[in-house]
């Protein structure tokens, strides 16, 4: 019994054996492998599925063409599940085993930061793709991670120069209990009070992620009696939001900001019942700006996937795009050229040129506040009276950044 | 640390109103739960779970009427006996060859199921949000002296004293409760003078996921319907019914009012910290009561 056992497993541990000999091999024709590790399990994956799509999307067509560099590009794709150790383990994998030349992810910031970590040591480029933490290309900056995202300090900022403009004195702060959530109430409101000192705070109220019911808070805050209001939640947590601020009436009595309330993920699934008058900021929407690149990325995206594309997918085309350009530009799978090559590049996109900031290395995204109304021929609420505050206004300064780094 | 100044009694009679609505959802998903512990001796894991694929097909459902009147009735009534059938299938199928092994073992099949029953969620529906749309008459608010009270947090006020009543009446009045409630305290007896207690441990098992299946379908209008929710609800209608007393279903009441109003009462005294006051209360009385407020057997 014991002898059969002992048997098994050899033939066992021989079979396994050959997989790993064999797989390699069979890769042996040179490809340009692009790694992303993301969450593709949960609430997360409807922001995460547009940014590798798009990106597969331009991967697909600079294959047909013939691939870059005489290469083709293999886009290896794992799912972090939202965990750090799941993420940080595929993205060893992707690193040793399978020797990518490039790594793309993640919407986990604390997952962002530990791959940035890893990717420094082993000066692997990593393109934060939806990570909203500022650390990435702020204080935990370094040669090889760059962002194509707006992080907190961005968004803060742009709301910021938003709302100085409107009346309001009397805020109330309201928002998802861990990160994100304070990180982008303080980039409002430090903001803020350097552009209009005269704002006063009257309280803030702090739900844990998930909050199954917001009622009980607007209610709370109703009572407070504020101008304005600033909600700094994000993900899953904006569409029962703006539900319970529907049922109640709140967006009538009391305006409110909310960064992602304009975003496409979040205002389709309500439909028509979305609360009108709403302000929020985003990266892009597919009906703005209207340009003809822009109608054009929509009707590609929306051929191959059967849907509009969201604001991860300009994410995705962007990693593309700086990624594919500066390898054309090297001449050759040369990391510390190609990461000089991404500094301070300019690529076309959707929302126009968007450039690599050289010191940083954080993508200069122009930022669009709109406020959501109906309009015909939607049947979700769009953002209108779009005004676009400019990557440039937005950016922290160079000696901001290197402050926060201690240089 | 600030409190929250002016607060008026309008303010905390409204604030009250929404908690109570909000303990309607948690009687109803943590009673099921209490129901089938108390009962069948399982800690259903699946539970939230459950009440996960409720909301989800109550969507389903609703949808396929084009989010109308009709339809989301129709929705609330067909997709927890949706949930329920299931929970037969796999009761019948797989649970009832379990109840002779140790309780590690049911544990975990519990919490394998609720994987099942999430990937399934995922393949079927995919990972967009979706939303429900209320009925029209349920939809908005009236004011209460100045502060709006949403329809829908009204109409979940009325179904919660329907839905207690009718587990009250299961329980204490029907043939099926008494005997369900006897195997509670000794299921061999019940055994021994010729009950089929198998039986009895299904319909006890498919009227508890029944109403997780129904807390899912009534919160489905208020709610982001999306993978997730089940772990949410399942974390605080297992702390209610611990603190109300395992297997109490009138302890599962007790245990969700106690959440439900130290949650928004918190939120209206001390909305920075809102968080922890339920949590505050559950430590509380686990101090002054381990075993519960109310007896395991009743």
């Amino acid at each position: 019994m014991k002898k059969r056992f002992v048997f098994n497993a050899c033939i066992s541990i021989m079979v396994i054996a050959c997989f790993f000999v064999v797989a390699p091999a069979s890769h042996a024709a040179k490809t340009l492998k692009i790694g992303i590790v993301d969450c593709y399990t949960g609430p997360a994956s409807t922001y995460t599925n547009d940014v590798r799509d798009a990106f597969n999307l331009e991967a697909e067509k600079i294959n047909a063409a013939g691939g870059i560099l005489g290469r083709n590009i293999e886009v290896l794709t794992r799912d972090s599940k939202f965990k750090v150790d799941i993420g940080l383990s595929a993205a060893k994998e992707l690193i040793y085993r399978e020797n990518v030349d490039v790594l793309m992810g993640t919407i986990n910031s604390a997952l962002a930061l530990a791959i940035s970590d890893m990717c420094k040591k082993e000066k692997v480029p990593f393109f934060a793709t939806f990570s909203k933490s500022a650390k990435i290309t702020g204080e935990k900056g370094h040669r090889y991670v760059f962002s194509i995202t707006e992080n907190t300090a961005l968004a803060g900022k742009a709301a910021a120069v938003g709302l100085a403009q409107k009346p309001y004195k009397k805020y109330w702060i309201a928002g998802d209990d861990y990160e994100y959530g304070h990180a982008i109430a303080d980039g409002v409101w430090d903001n803020l009070q350097k552009l209009k000192p005269d704002v006063e705070l009257l309280g803030q109220s702090w739900w844990k992620v998930g909050e199954p019911d917001f009622t009980p808070y607007i209610t709370a805050i109703l009572s407070a009696k504020p101008d304005a209001v600033i909600v700094a939640t994000g993900g899953r947590d904006c569409v029962p939001f703006l539900k319970a601020a529907k049922a109640t009436g709140f967006n009538e009595r009391v305006p409110f900001f909310m960064h992602t309330a304009t975003e496409l993920s979040t205002l389709k699934p309500l439909g028509l019942e979305a609360p009108e008058g709403v302000i929020g900021t985003s990266n892009y929407f597919f009906y703005y700006p209207e340009t003809p690149e822009n109608k054009e990325f929509v009707e590609n995206f929306e051929k191959a996937y059967q849907r509009k594309p969201a604001v991860g997918a300009v994410y995705g085309l962007l990693a593309a795009r700086y990624i594919f350009g500066a390898y054309e530009k090297t001449g050759a799978i040369e990391t510390e050229k190609f990461i000089d090559n991404v500094e301070g590049m300019t690529v076309d996109s959707p929302i126009g040129k968007v450039t690599m900031r050289a010191f940083d290395h954080q993508a200069m995204l122009p930022m669009f506040m709109g406020v959501t109304k109906k309009v015909d021929g939607y049947d979700f609420l769009i953002a209108t009276d779009i005004v676009t505050i400019a990557g440039e206004d937005v950016m922290p300064s160079i000696e901001e950044i290197k402050k926060a780094r201690n240089q | 640390m600030e409190l929250a100044a002016n607060i008026t009694l309008a303010a905390l009679v409204q604030q009250v109103l929404v908690g109570l609505s909000r303990t309607t959802i948690l009687f109803i998903v943590a009673s099921g739960l209490s129901l089938v512990l108390g009962v069948l001796r399982i800690p259903n894991v699946a539970h939230g779970s459950l009440y996960m694929l409720g909301a989800f097909l109550t969507y389903t459902v609703a949808t396929l009427f084009g989010q109308s009147t009709l339809g989301f009735w129709l929705a609330l009534i067909v997709a927890p006996l949706v949930v329920a059938l299931l929970s037969f299938i796999a009761e019948r199928g797989l649970f009832c060859h379990l109840y002779e092994r140790e309780h590690m073992m049911l544990l975990l099949f519990t919490f394998a199921f609720s994987l099942v029953i999430g990937d399934l969620v995922k393949l079927v529906w995919g990972s967009d949000y979706r939303s429900l749309v209320a009925p029209v008459f349920l939809q908005g608010s009236f004011s209460i002296s100045g502060f709006p009270f949403p329809r829908y947090n009204l109409f979940l006020l009325v179904i919660g004293p329907l839905v207690a009543a009718g587990l009250w009446f299961l329980t204490n009045k029907t043939k099926i409760g008494k005997i369900a409630r006897a195997a509670a305290v000794d299921r061999e007896m019940v055994g021994a003078i010729g009950i089929n207690v198998s039986w009895v441990f299904a319909a006890v098992f498919v009227i508890g996921c029944y109403l997780a299946g129904l807390g899912g379908a009534l919160v489905a209008p208020t709610q982001n319907i999306t993978q997730g929710m089940d772990h949410a609800i399942i974390i605080e209608a297992f702390l209610i019914v611990i603190i109300g007393g395992l297997g109490n279903i009138w302890g599962a009441l007790l245990g969700a009012l106690i959440f439900g109003l130290t949650d928004s009462i918190g939120i209206l005294l001390w909305p920075q910290f809102a968080i922890v006051f339920p949590y505050v209360a559950v430590v509380t009385v686990l101090l002054i009561r381990p075993q519960g407020l109310l007896k395991s057997t009743w």
